[in-house]
């Protein structure tokens, strides 16, 4: 009785403090950069989509409400801010294979970024989904990080953001490949560039791993989709939604 | 790794009053980011301190994003009724953002990859 009661004492003290949600948040993506490891860097085995799942369970098996969760997990969600700032320094080298290419990039990354803001909203819009989910669909092919940043600025849900984020980045690391053999793109930093225009920090991380050049092209895509995302997506917004 | 870290914050800081004060559209950490990136640019250099912290950054990016992401289970019953309508969304635009952008490189660049070829046959 007197053990049973101290164990209680503990479980209380543990989901009352930060201690718990930091510990099943690290140890849930510790095992899905396990497995994705495992996997031999499979796409569809992705960390982040594996580790929100494990403490999406585990939270709802213990009935914890996720006000608490994410009070102990802010100092992880903190940080984001401080990543988003130090992604200055893959697109500073970035810059420097650019050559004389600037306009061309810059042109192909607006007429990619306003693809994918319509077509999601359009696609939505046409089988009926709702506003909370068409809102958080507008940022949803910039790099997460900024894309969460831009959500909370024009109101819409950065939960769903990220999510949309997280499974665009996914969609696009599996299926651009192919599509863009189909197309009969073979120069490297091309397919790099469209795939960070694309696919963000998944496809990005994909594309390092295929091919330097097509990564370094990858990240500055990216890097600058978030930036100019950041700046147009609200005006954007805001026009869509009058 | 402190230097460095301390660095990111004051950025990150500067971009957070920034943001307050006179763009309040953009969120501050992407305005810190484009500050750090302008000064990157004038001293042409990143120091060791720095690409440590972005290093360690880039590495567990994902990581950062999963508090957030886990408030997915307070939209699970909107999801699961708008779930076609989402999937279709994101397969959709993702693939027609990869054919409107790669086209689009395509088009634009034709000249330069004629040229190069050329050089590469040389």
């Amino acid at each position: 009785m007197n053990e049973r009661h101290s164990i209680v004492e503990i479980w209380v003290y543990l989901s009352g403090s930060p201690l718990l949600a930091l510990l099943i948040t690290l140890a849930a993506y510790q095992l899905g950069l396990f497995l994705y490891q495992q996997s031999k860097q499979n796409a569809l085995v992705n960390p982040v989509a594996i580790a929100v799942i494990l403490v999406a369970s585990f939270i709802q098996l213990i009935e914890m409400p996720y006000s608490t969760y994410f009070e102990g997990a802010q100092f992880i969600h903190f940080l984001l801010g401080s990543a988003t700032v130090s992604l200055a320094i893959p697109i500073y080298r970035g810059l420097s294979s650019l050559h004389q290419r600037w306009g061309p990039l810059l042109i192909s990354l607006m007429i990619g970024g306003l693809t994918s803001i319509l077509s999601a909203v359009g696609i939505a819009k046409l089988f009926g989904a709702d506003q909370t989910i068409i809102g958080a669909l507008f940022p949803k092919s910039v790099t997460a990080p900024i894309a969460m940043g831009i959500a909370e600025r024009i109101g819409v849900s950065p939960t769903l953001t990220a999510i949309f984020a997280v499974l665009t980045g996914i969609l696009g690391a599996i299926l651009a490949p192919s599509i863009l053999n189909l197309l009969g793109m073979k120069n490297w930093w091309q397919r790099g560039f469209t795939i960070g225009i694309a696919a963000h920090g998944i496809g990005t991380s994909r594309a390092f791993s295929v091919n330097q050049e097509a990564g370094a092209y990858a990240s500055l895509a990216m890097g600058l989709h978030g930036i100019i995302g950041a700046i147009l997506i609200p005006i954007l917004y805001h026009l869509m939604n009058r | 790794m402190v230097a460095g870290l301390v660095q990111i914050l004051l950025f990150q800081g500067l971009g957070e009053l920034i943001s307050k004060l006179l763009l309040p559209t953009l969120p501050g950490p992407v305005i810190g980011l484009v500050i750090l990136l302008i000064w990157l640019i004038v001293r042409k250099e990143i120091s060791p301190a720095l690409l440590l912290v972005s290093n360690g950054f880039s590495q567990y990016f994902g990581l950062l994003f999963v508090p957030a992401a886990t408030g997915v289970v307070l939209f699970l019953p909107q999801i699961k009724a708008h779930a076609w309508a989402i999937i279709l969304a994101l397969v959709g635009s993702v693939v027609l953002t990869i054919i409107a952008s790669a086209l689009a490189l395509k088009l634009m660049t034709k000249e330069e990859l004629i040229n190069s070829e050329r050089l590469s046959n040389e």
